[in-house]
């Protein structure tokens, strides 16, 4: 019987094995294991508004110079409540994603009762940790933002992890991957001096500000996607609030889009 | 042992098992399962401790028996779900794997190893078929023996409550009714069983109990028990959005149904 009543210890009696372990006997550095480089640029960022959390990232994946698709989502659900964004290696991260995902609602089965947000955190960091050899081959890394809201606190909260599973608690806004050196001063500077910070901004205000923020980082950045007429394809915008999780529906990213990138828009 | 090297022994040592857990099961609280409109309701009555749960995303059960039991059978359910919804996927989840492969076997063997305790417990199941606007039953004996119906199944201490139950709720087109009208249906099959677990001496003919059953009391039975016991339901709801259809049922939305029999006087008072 499984006594230790995790999701993922079950899975491993039952003949599951969790792939970020699975190169750990090589030794070699990345180069030469893995001459061509996977796919890990793109631009995820989250940010504190007045009803809880935004989260955005563009939907570029890349290997190289290659890009692979425009269409590759990085910011997903993994409860009613939680997302998770991912930098990295979308293989890994989906994987991670899927168990984390499958452990809290096993165990808010299972025990009857929802897991805290402190037990949530902490399998998330075990996964990023346990995916190190994944990680250390440099083929594997999996950097998450993990956005949820606490009903406890009655916020929404952002954290950020490293590639060793340190969990951190970025209270106002996260940005993570390859096109996020060319916005974090951005968001600081907005945050502090740009009038208002985030925390005030309506939902409206904070998704045209998150748009904007993954366009600038597309400006600098060629594994960052970005909006373009033909594909008519929409970063993936989330809010998670009180009530729950939520897409931003793409006609409300259209005109958003229209208002603040395009058209420049209030603020 | 001695005992299970003589069949005869063993056959009577099997029966004494069986009368001794059916003595365990008989005064439980019957479960209630059935299709309505918008998916499949369960319902018990109880002393405020679940019994009603939520196994995966289309899946509850209700049980009746000891409490210990029944969360090892809730539990086993619950791992052999999820172990299937990651493994392979969500939708490949069936209450069938669950009831054929899972609890059907986990039973069988615990009442069978004469010198292991059985489950003292019976389970009911109930799953939302996808797609499409059927739902699926399984009861589940202490002896690891399962029924699958559609549409209705009900559950009581003894097969003679479940017999009962079966006839009352048989009687309504269930699929067409609104949530209250469920409902208030399920509590009077509740009724149903619980009289026929409460008979103080079991007709031995089905003709005979059925016969009883027509003419007994139904709504004095469960104004006596709303006296004392509270009342739990979920649903399997097929009108939620999300993946996960499992409901409990708020006591504001119970409350207008039971109301009817709180408020109705004792007949002859």
């Amino acid at each position: 019987m499984n006594q230790g009543n995790d999701l993922f210890d079950l899975l491993k009696e039952s003949g599951y094995r969790f792939p970020g372990g699975a190169l750990s006997g090589q030794t070699h550095s990345s180069e030469a294991a893995f001459p061509f480089r996977p796919t890990e640029g793109t631009t995820i960022l989250a940010l504190r508004y007045r009803d809880g959390v935004i989260i955005a990232g563009d939907r570029r994946a890349t290997a190289g110079n290659a890009v692979i698709t425009d269409r590759a989502d990085k910011v997903i659900d993994i409860d009613e409540v939680s997302v998770m964004a991912i930098s990295g290696s979308p293989a890994m991260a989906y994987e991670i994603a899927r168990i984390l995902g499958h452990s809290f609602q096993y165990h808010r089965r299972r025990q009857l009762q929802e897991m805290s947000l402190e037990a949530k955190l902490r399998r998330l960091s075990l996964l990023v940790r346990d995916n190190l050899p994944m990680a250390m081959q440099g083929i594997g890394a999996v950097i998450p933002i993990f956005a949820t809201y606490d009903l406890r606190d009655g916020r929404g909260k952002i954290f950020f992890y490293d590639a060793l599973g340190a969990q951190f608690e970025g209270t106002d806004f996260a940005t993570t991957g390859s096109g996020s050196p060319g916005i974090r001063g951005a968001m600081y500077y907005l945050n502090r001096w740009g009038g208002r910070p985030f925390a005030e901004l309506d939902q409206e205000e904070g998704v045209g500000l998150g748009l904007r923020l993954l366009f600038t980082a597309s400006e600098h950045d060629a594994a960052t996607g970005r909006y373009e007429r033909a594909a008519d394809v929409f970063p993936s915008v989330k809010t998670i609030t009180a009530g729950g999780l939520q897409d931003v529906p793409v006609d409300d990213l259209r005109r958003i889009y229209g208002d603040f990138v395009e058209q420049g828009g209030p603020r | 042992m001695m005992m299970l090297d003589e069949p005869y022994r063993w056959a009577e040592a099997v029966a004494n098992r069986r009368d001794y857990i059916e003595d365990q099961l008989g005064s439980g609280s019957p479960v209630v399962g059935l299709n309505y409109r918008d998916g499949a309701l369960l319902l018990t009555l109880g002393r405020g401790q679940q019994k009603i749960f939520e196994v995966y995303d289309r899946i509850a059960m209700g049980a009746v028996g000891h409490p210990t039991d029944i969360e090892k059978l809730r539990q086993a359910a619950i791992d052999l779900a999820h172990v299937i919804g990651f493994n392979y996927s969500e939708a490949d989840v069936t209450l069938q794997q669950i009831v054929h492969f899972g609890l059907g076997p986990a039973m069988k063997t615990a009442f069978d190893e004469i010198v292991r305790s059985p489950y003292i417990a019976r389970v009911l199941l109930v799953e939302l078929e996808d797609p499409g606007k059927a739902i699926v039953l399984y009861t589940v004996d202490y002896d690891g023996g399962f029924l699958r119906t559609d549409k209705q199944g009900a559950l009581g201490g003894i097969p003679e409550a479940d017999r009962v139950m079966q006839r009352y709720l048989a009687e309504a087109d269930t699929g067409r009714l609104g949530l209250r009208d469920a409902l208030d249906l399920a509590l009077r099959a509740w009724a149903a069983g619980r009289w026929a677990g409460q008979l103080e001496e079991m007709p031995n003919e089905a003709s005979d109990l059925d016969r009883a059953a027509d003419e007994a009391d139904v709504t004095g039975v469960l104004r006596d028990a709303l006296g004392s016991l509270e009342v739990e339901a979920a649903v399997l709801q097929r009108s939620r959005t999300r993946k996960n259809k499992f409901r409990t049922l708020a006591s504001r939305e119970i409350a207008p149904v039971i109301s009817a029999y709180r408020g109705s006087k004792p007949a002859g008072d």
